[in-house]
């Protein structure tokens, strides 16, 4: 019996050297062929010192690994700057809002960017990217997921963002998420159990965890009282009850969080939380839902679809190799679920006084060789190139036993996902009303008078 | 008229007319303090002018990332005070400052006593139980945030054991605010305990012999006349904390983020909030001036309680 185990660690250790080693050959040839098509000069800036701010990620990882290629590329120093998740933000708004040339690119989500393009704090980037001295003819910038660019292009009007694709371009995808649920398929097999597809059968499905595993959370969702916890589960399947956040009547902009979808919507949404939720759903962020998952206490968690991912890599979670995939529940009756995307994308920073450097930066790593060795290596998981997922060294990766359903549920899921939210200038303030809402509601408050209330304050601030 | 005439007229004459030698030493000497001390008052008026800054941007839509700011009086007032979330700040706010500043007065003079006493074990815990005071804030709130965990904390654990629970800690509204309160009891009442100690260490052993000998008990003693001694070191700290307390934010960001709904919202952390969250700054603003009117009031009547109770006790 030991010498079996011994046999098997054995062979996993040199699987994962194999893997591992495959990974870097390919990152290392992949960046090499960066400078080797290369239609720019990538020395042009050689010399400058940059600063690139992001969020403690594993998306930062995958570029943090690769920057001595770009520093030999180039010659252009990039010192990272990595802050945990809300440090940065508050962090970023301050900065970037007080015009400080400190940071040259910032990594960023498009949600908060709408909130920061109307002080013409980001640098628009469609000349950068039109700039044949600039940019790379490899660069391929139609190669991003459509959905992606399209939300990432708007134009500032009379402090207001406009959606449309006569904007401009504001930052540049990197990664991305897709909303999805993520579950144990070994529990909900062993229990009989089939993946709810609605909410009244998530519910069903909580209660019936809740007798056959008593140890074990049915849920995890993000619930603290800011945005984050709206724009994963919330928006997602409240957009299949037909709510929207914003609506146009009248020819003026309002809100829909008070109309009768919306009510229907936080009814069962609130009752799911009941049934399915642990009590501590007010204090639990992502990093909450990421921890149950990989410590194994929680059988299913709507949020992020990578989250599922790095704890399906061996060794990585308790449930390694049991976490899979489904779309998000939808709306009983409803025809198909929808997913909110979140991207992580980079952007420059207007008040950057070496914005040639900072733009080789984001082109580098934006590139289709980075971001294909960065998913290669476990990291970049959702790339926003189409190009990665035509590509053989990501699919075998990707779709290896242990990542289950992975692939095929993303490009599923992705065929329906789209933003969720209607692009605004003063996005924070009516997303985190609402997430106060929410957890006045899952703590006993009516629905619809909380959410008439909440209609109120968003219309107060309109 | 002529009386002021007069005057001016000497002083004019006392200005041009030459100084006579010790006066002009004097004069030298008042520039010099002068010179000494314009330094604190630059940096004093530096604070000043950031305050009034603040002031001024309350006055402001001032919105971060939005580039036209109109002054708009006291708009940002007037929609504070008409809605319910403000009043229940300013509630949350009060009732938070109030209960940490009392119930630290009242364990930090037990602790005083049992320190000031010759009891071997509270001379060992002396040095331990001033630990809370030296742990940042910060640190504080997320290991009780850990502790408090309705499924995996320790506390939840530990009451199991006794058949208690499970209690939902700062997950509730309900307990939120008693949760964070204990917090704050548990890193503070440090401060009362070692302010009180010094207040019971000044008290001469003639005062208590001298009531011992008019055959007052321990309790009485410790009423009549240790407690009267040491209430100007009780407000003193009641101040120090009081305005500590209200301006409060790591403990309560760091736990429950004004949460769950807005149990426990407070001015600071609303202000934070509403300014860098929401970016709204003017309206975080007017809840920071309004934040600050309230500390110094509080601060004032502590201030005289404590003016009163030391004249009492002279």
């Amino acid at each position: 019996m030991k010498m079996r185990r011994t046999t098997r660690g054995g062979n996993l250790k040199r699987g994962l050297k194999l893997v591992l080693g495959g990974a870097v050959i390919t990152a290392a040839a992949l960046v090499a062929g960066v400078a080797g098509a290369a239609s720019i000069d990538w020395k042009q800036f050689q010399g400058t010192s940059i600063t690139w701010a992001y969020d403690i990620h594993p998306y930062a990882d995958a570029v943090v690994a690769q920057l001595p290629e770009f520093e030999k590329l180039t010659g252009i120093k990039v010192t990272p700057e990595l802050y945990p998740d809300d440090a940065y933000w508050s962090k970023l708004t301050i900065q970037l809002t007080t015009k400080s040339p400190a940071w040259d690119v910032i990594g960023i989500g498009i949600q908060p960017a709408w909130d920061l393009t109307p002080g013409g704090s980001l640098e628009p980037l469609d000349g950068y990217i039109k700039n044949p001295k600039l940019t790379d003819s490899d660069y391929d910038y139609g190669d991003f997921f459509p959905a992606l660019r399209k939300a990432l292009t708007w134009k500032n009007k009379d402090g207001q963002v406009v959606a449309g694709d006569d904007g401009q371009i504001w930052a540049i995808p990197h990664g991305f998420e897709n909303i999805q649920l993520m579950y144990r398929k070994d529990i909900l097999a062993k229990d009989g159990l089939k993946v709810p597809e609605t909410l009244p059968e998530m519910i069903a499905t909580c209660t019936a965890l809740k007798k056959a595993e008593p140890g074990v959370t049915p849920l995890v969702v993000r619930g603290v009282r800011f945005w984050s916890s709206i724009h994963t589960a919330a928006i997602s399947i409240a957009k299949s009850y037909g709510v929207s956040d914003f609506v146009v009547k009248d020819g003026k902009l309002d809100t829909g969080l008070d109309s009768p979808q919306s009510v229907a919507f936080h009814t069962d949404y609130v009752a799911m939380i009941k049934a399915c939720a642990p009590s501590s759903f007010a204090n639990d962020n992502w990093y909450q839902v990421v921890d149950g998952l990989s410590s194994g206490r929680a059988v299913m968690a709507i949020d992020s679809n990578m989250f599922g991912f790095w704890n399906d890599v061996p060794g990585k979670a308790a449930a390694s190799g049991q976490i899979a995939f489904a779309p998000p529940p939808r709306a009983p009756g409803a025809k198909s679920f929808d997913s909110n995307i979140w991207i992580w994308s980079l952007a420059m920073n207007a008040a950057s006084q070496k914005k040639g450097a900072a733009w080789l930066f984001m082109q580098w790593a934006t590139s289709k060789e980075v971001d294909l060795a960065g998913a290669v290596a476990g990291k970049l998981v959702n790339s926003p190139r189409a190009s990665t997922w035509d590509n053989k060294a990501w699919i075998d990766y990707a779709t290896k036993a242990e990542f289950n359903n992975f692939v095929p549920t993303f490009k599923t899921v992705q065929a329906q996902a789209a933003l969720a939210f209607t692009p605004r200038y003063g996005f924070g303030e009516a997303m985190n009303a609402w997430a106060v809402s929410m957890q006045q509601m899952v703590n006993g408050a009516p629905v619809e008078p909380t959410l008439k209330a909440l209609a109120e304050q968003i219309r107060g601030s309109l | 008229m002529t009386a002021l005439s007069t005057k001016v007229e000497s002083g004019l004459k006392s200005f041009v007319a030459p100084v006579p030698v010790d006066r002009n030493g004097r004069r030298r000497s008042e520039l010099l303090s002068l010179l000494v001390v314009a330094p604190a008052v630059l940096i004093l008026l530096g604070f000043l002018l950031l305050f009034f800054y603040g002031v001024w941007q309350s006055l402001t839509d001032l919105r971060l990332g939005r580039p036209i700011i109109h002054f708009v009086g006291f708009a940002n007032y007037l929609a504070l005070f008409r809605t319910a979330s403000f009043w229940n700040n300013v509630s949350v706010t009060l009732v938070y400052a109030s209960s940490v500043v009392v119930i630290e007065a009242l364990f930090g003079v037990a602790l005083a006593k049992l320190f000031a006493s010759q009891v071997r074990c509270a001379e060992i815990f002396r040095p331990v139980i001033l630990l809370p005071l030296v742990l940042p804030p910060m640190s504080v709130a997320l290991m009780w945030t850990t502790m408090m965990d309705p499924q995996s904390g320790i506390l939840n654990y530990l009451f199991s054991l006794i058949g208690l629970g499970p209690f939902s800690w700062i997950s509730s509204p309900q307990t939120a605010l008693a949760s964070i309160i204990l917090i704050d009891v548990w890193t503070y009442t440090p401060f009362f305990t070692l302010i009180i100690f010094a207040g019971l260490q000044g008290i001469t052993d003639d005062i208590r012999e001298a009531a011992r000998i008019n055959g007052a008990k321990s309790w009485a003693t410790f009423r009549r006349i240790e407690l009267p001694l040491v209430a100007p070191y009780i407000l003193i700290a009641a101040v120090f904390r009081l305005i500590e307390s209200f301006n409060q934010f790591d403990i309560i960001f760091g736990t429950t983020q004004g949460g769950p709904g807005n149990s426990t919202s407070v001015l600071s952390v609303q202000g934070y909030i509403t300014a860098f969250q929401n970016l709204n700054f003017g309206r975080g603003a007017a809840l920071m001036v309004v934040n600050w009117l309230i500390v110094l009031a509080g601060a004032m009547v502590t201030v005289r309680a404590w003016q009163f109770v030391k004249r009492r006790v002279s």
